[in-house]
């Protein structure tokens, strides 16, 4: 695809024969750029997505095309409901905290003299640098029913000892909580980066105007950051959504159930219980969530390459 | 139906061995004749024990002239299983994998039988341990051989002085490391008395612990708790029982006994018990010996005051849960013969007695003859005899959560822990019976899907 | 990057009024290092606790009477020693250094090359592939793991590290694409046609003007393909089982954790060890990875 182009310079005199040869090699030249991208992401998400639908169809044993019946079967189960139910709570919730503890430390930080900065931002973003399954391996340390040093401190204090992972409310906050921690940083980093971007004769237009702090923040702050908030939390839900590890390390699901998200109950089912088209098919259930998710990025997607 | 397709499909492997027989005959040259055969099992975690199997597994090749390799692979994060299903889907791997359990019976459809095998062995050795055929042998076909390393049972692990100060009860004179037992004092130990001793225990801050949580610790001790009271979720036939006046009885017991349990067990994981006893904050678990093992080296003050015996008695008898671990052969294996022959090597009362020593007693060899004439678990110590009732001495019998339903719904009962959530609802959540029942029923009927 | 008192915050001036500018200033300031404050206990209580542990002895960790944030019998460094000793955590470092390496060498030549023409050679389709590429994102590897199984066993590479090398890419490539894209698209037009003139072709153009400039971009892109395939959990615990293919996050996990024993020591060690590599590379290029991750979002 190199030597294709070489031509170029050389056939300058025939114009209009040159400006065709070049179209057209111009776009092979760009299919080529474009074909070991279209070659893995065809081989390897596009072929085993629509294998697991196929998947997704077939009966326990995988011998017969069974249509929509395991989807049906699964509107049926009470633990499955449960199921979607934590998902979205789990995706919302810590989405909404993630946002809002990167908000807050992302004006802390911008808040103070510059020299400081870059300390405190890299202190916090040590959560987001450490594998996630490996962090939460520290959390379950923290958590352990009977050396838990949360509660060590909780003793100290007077107050009683919390069941960090064995009530069904303490199961679904820790797994919130760890997930906030390492989502946060992400938040924080992108936030920072929004608000240096806002021109700052926008502030002392506001100043002049007599605008409060507040209303800084109100008609000035959150416009200019509308953009970078809503792609962020979008991001975020997406990968929130599809967890898996935290689940897998921290509760594997329990109690009761109480904490299975779509990616580890279908690890459940399909895996352990050795259901695999029942496993694919709580799986393909994300996508219609995400798959709204993807219309609503798109279309911010559209947006810039309109402006490219 | 199944039986005939099992025998076609016998035929048909029958045939492709044969023929992966023949195309390799030309090729018998070297020392290295008999070809490659790899081995998946479990990574033991005891200390010592991989090494001391992979010597037995090497010598064994040698001889042979069998090019082996052995990978040792965790079931932590169910890594066994999920490597069993990965093999079995991409038809490549190992040759002989490691298959505890309810595994034979998942994957019946890929394991090569091994009939012949174990008969051999057991013309050779005697009876294997009823377990075995339950787990292993499906509709008449051995799917798995006795694994050389990691079948266990959990007996109850208590410590002696907290139940003679505090229940005032002589654990060591009712199951005594060795010589007769009084039948008395083993009959009145019930599930009753183990109540009564709880109450005492929980009293002075020394509860009982044991999961209710769907890990496989959770499944195996509300699964001998279950049987001993005649509790069945399905019968053997496939029926769903739950709806029974059993269950209602055990789980009456279960309301009792759980004030007696940390509030913290609905989130154990396997190793929470560990960690429960060897911190000196609980007077008795159901688990292998690893705690005893675990303390010894970290809170030996600990590891002297514990004992290992037998479980309470229920109204229909006394359950030990056990976990029986096979080697079973992948039917895509170019060298099922082979395997085979090592399969047979292993069962050999001089190699389990040295597998066993590797294991420092932890696995309890399925052959029954082979354990019954070892001395390893009467010597251990300290305290003296802790190990002795490791294997089962006196009445138990074996068993886990699922048994007796057939085996391809006992696996899934087991793997979404049923009871221990079933027992949760009741006794952490609040269900009424009726409600928790009706839950049960629910899953149990999604567990039946074809 | 001026003058930062330029302004006190909304957030951190909502708490002073409008008395007077300085005590404003001064108001807010407090209330920012509060803030910083509880977040950074919030952010490192982990990896402290992690740091703790990993150098007690095991007879402290067993130990309930002892207060578990301090380490009061003695330093211990025996979970390190036997980490680096006793166990295969140096082969898990080198295969997923080795791992890391190709997934960044591959990421990169694949998202560059599909970058440049996406930006640049508008073709037919390529709104379609760009939109597409993105829709990737939102594939979890939760569902993919079962159908690859096929796939990686046909290849024959089930258990080992190649199939990591194979299959990150699907992780790294889209998210590594899209940033790149935001970077081309930054370089004005003029450049191009300028080097077009000049002769240059494609390639050329590619390595000598938009390479250069997009250089930033390309170390953001960089460090992404790294961390992802540092991190990766899910992959390596379904496709690799032997020690000698085995990378650090599993490995560490499953090495160290035996049955139902923990060596809690010797897992937190790991776990800090098999975290410092990332660590340490935002330590030094943090600000890269930052303008990177945040230049196209703050463009839109």
């Amino acid at each position: 695809m190199v030597d294709s182009s070489k031509t170029l310079g050389s056939s300058q005199p025939i114009r209009r024969g040159s400006l065709y040869i070049f179209l057209r090699q111009r776009s092979t030249i760009a299919f080529m750029m474009v074909l070991p991208l279209l070659l893995i992401i065809g081989c390897l998400v596009a072929y085993p997505f629509f294998y697991s639908i196929y998947l997704s169809t077939l009966n326990k044993a995988e011998t017969a095309f069974v249509g929509i019946s395991n989807f049906l079967f699964l509107f049926k189960r009470e633990t499955f409901w449960m199921v979607v139910q934590q998902s979205v709570t789990f995706a919302l919730i810590a989405v909404v905290f993630k946002a809002l503890i990167g908000f807050i430390a992302a004006h802390a930080v911008n808040n103070i003299p510059s020299k400081g900065q870059r300390k405190w931002r890299g202190m916090m973003l040590v959560p987001w640098v450490i594998p996630p399954a490996l962090s939460t391996l520290g959390w379950w340390w923290l958590f352990e029913p009977t050396y838990s040093s949360f509660n060590w401190i909780l003793e100290a204090l007077g107050l009683s000892a919390i069941p960090w992972l064995s009530d069904t409310f303490w199961a679904r906050f820790s797994i919130i909580l760890v997930n906030v921690w390492v989502g946060a940083p992400f938040f924080l980093i992108m936030y920072l980066a929004a608000l240096k971007s806002i021109p700052e004769d926008l502030y002392e237009a506001a100043s002049i105007d007599g605008a409060s702090a507040w209303q800084k923040l109100i008609h000035v702050t959150i416009p200019m950051m509308r953009n970078i908030i809503s792609i962020t939390v979008l991001f975020s839900i997406i990968v929130t959504f599809a967890n898996f590890d935290i689940v897998r390390v921290l509760t594997q699901g329990g109690p009761r159930n109480s904490t299975h998200l779509f990616a580890s109950y279908s690890f459940r089912v399909g895996i352990e219980s050795g259901d695999i088209p029942l496993g694919a098919a709580v799986s393909l259930f994300m996508f219609p969530v995400l798959a709204v998710l993807a219309f609503i990025i798109l279309r911010n997607v559209r947006q810039r390459t309109v402006n490219i | 139906m199944q039986q005939r397709n099992g025998s076609r499909r016998k035929f048909l492997q029958g045939m492709g061995a044969l023929g992966v027989v023949v195309a390799t005959a030309p090729y018998v040259k070297t020392s290295h004749s008999a070809g490659k055969l790899a081995i998946g099992t479990w990574d033991h975690w005891v200390p010592g024990a991989n090494d001391v199997l992979r010597e037995v597994c090497e010598e064994w090749a040698g001889s042979n002239g069998v090019d082996l390799t052995i990978d040792f692979i965790t079931s932590i994060g169910n890594k066994l299983l999920l490597t069993a299903q990965a093999e079995s889907r991409a038809e490549t791997g190992h040759d002989v994998y490691c298959v505890p359990q309810w595994m034979p019976s998942m994957f019946r459809h890929r394991l090569e039988p091994v009939d012949d095998v174990v008969n051999d062995i057991i013309s050779a050795h005697g009876a294997l341990s009823p377990a075995a055929e339950f787990f292993a042998h499906l509709d008449g076909v051995w799917r798995g051989a006795p694994a050389p390393a990691g079948s266990l049972s959990y007996p109850s692990v208590s410590r002696l002085d907290l139940y003679r100060e505090h229940a005032g009860i002589d654990l060591t004179s009712i199951f005594p490391a060795g010589g007769a037992r009084n039948h008395e004092l083993v009959d009145a130990w019930s599930y009753d008395s183990f109540l009564t001793a709880a109450h005492k225990l929980h009293a002075v801050g020394k509860p009982f612990g044991a999961p209710i949580a769907p890990t496989p610790d959770g499944n195996q001790w509300l699964g001998s708790l279950f049987a001993a009271y005649g509790a069945e979720v399905m019968d053997a036939s496939g029926d769903i029982t739950v709806d029974s006046d059993e269950i209602r009885e055990v789980l009456e017991y279960l309301s009792r006994l759980t004030q007696y349990m940390p509030d913290s067990v609905y989130a154990w994981d396997d190793a929470s018990n560990n960690r429960f006893m060897i911190s000196g904050s609980g007077s008795t678990a159901f688990n292998p010996p690893s705690i005893w093992a675990v303390s010894s080296r970290d809170m030996p003050a600990v590891a002297e005051q514990l004992w290992h015996h037998d479980s309470p008695r229920g109204p229909k008898g006394r359950y030990r849960a056990s976990a029986p671990f096979f080697w079973g052969i992948w039917d895509f294996s170019s060298n099922i013969s082979a395997g085979k022959d090592l399969l047979r090597y292993l069962a050999r009362k001089d190699v389990v007695d040295r597998l066993v020593a590797g294991s420092k007693g932890f696995d309890i060899p399925l052959i029954t003859s082979h354990y019954q004439s070892n001395d390893l678990w009467k010597n251990a110590g300290p305290p003296s005899g802790v190990l002795y009732n490791y294997p089962i001495r006196g009445d138990e019998v074996p068993t886990t959560a699922g048994v007796p339903a057939p085996p391809e719904y006992g696996a899934q009962i087991f793997a979404q822990g049923i009871l221990p959530n079933l027992v949760a609802r009741v006794t952490q959540g609040g269900d009424t019976f009726d409600d928790a029942i009706g839950w049960a029923e629910n899953e149990m009927e999604g567990i039946m899907r074809g | 990057m001026t003058n930062r008192t330029r302004n006190t915050g909304a957030l951190g001036a909502l708490i002073g009024n409008n008395t007077s500018l300085n005590s404003d200033r001064k108001w807010a300031l407090i209330a920012s290092y509060a803030c910083l404050i509880v977040f950074v206990i919030f952010f490192l209580c982990p990896p402290f606790y992690m740091l703790i542990t990993s150098l007690k002895t095991n007879a402290e960790i067993a130990d309930l009477s002892t207060n578990p944030w301090i380490i009061e019998q003695g330093l211990t460094i025996e979970h390190y020693i036997s980490l680096l000793t006793e166990t295969a955590f140096l082969t898990y470092f080198k295969n997923t250094v080795i791992v890391a390496f190709f997934v960044v060498l591959i990421t990169m030549v694949i998202s560059v090359l599909a970058a440049y023409a996406l930006s640049r050679l508008g073709f037919w389709g390529s709104g379609v592939i760009a939109t597409g590429v993105f829709l990737v994102y939102l594939v979890p590897d939760s569902l993919l793991f079962i159908p690859l199984f096929k796939i990686v066993g046909g290849l024959g590479l089930l258990n080992s590290y190649w199939v990591l090398v194979l299959v990150y890419p699907t992780l790294t490539v889209p998210f590594c694409t899209w940033i790149m894209i935001g970077y081309f698209a930054s370089i004005p037009k003029e450049l191009d046609e300028a080097a077009l003139i000049d002769g240059a072709n494609h390639m050329q153009m590619l390595l000598r003007v938009f390479i250069p400039v997009a250089l930033p971009g390309l170390i953001a892109a960089t460090i992404f393909a790294f961390t992802v395939s540092w991190a990766s959990f899910l992959y390596p615990l379904a496709y690799i089982y032997s020690d000698n293919q085995m990378v650090l996050t599993v490995g560490t996990v499953t090495t160290l954790i035996k049955g139902d024993v923990f060596h809690w020591g010797g897992l937190m060690a790991g776990a800090l060890l098999a975290a410092a590599p990332p660590v340490i590379l935002y330590a030094f290029l943090m600000d890269y990875y930052i303008a990177g991750l945040t230049s196209g979002a703050t463009k839109g």
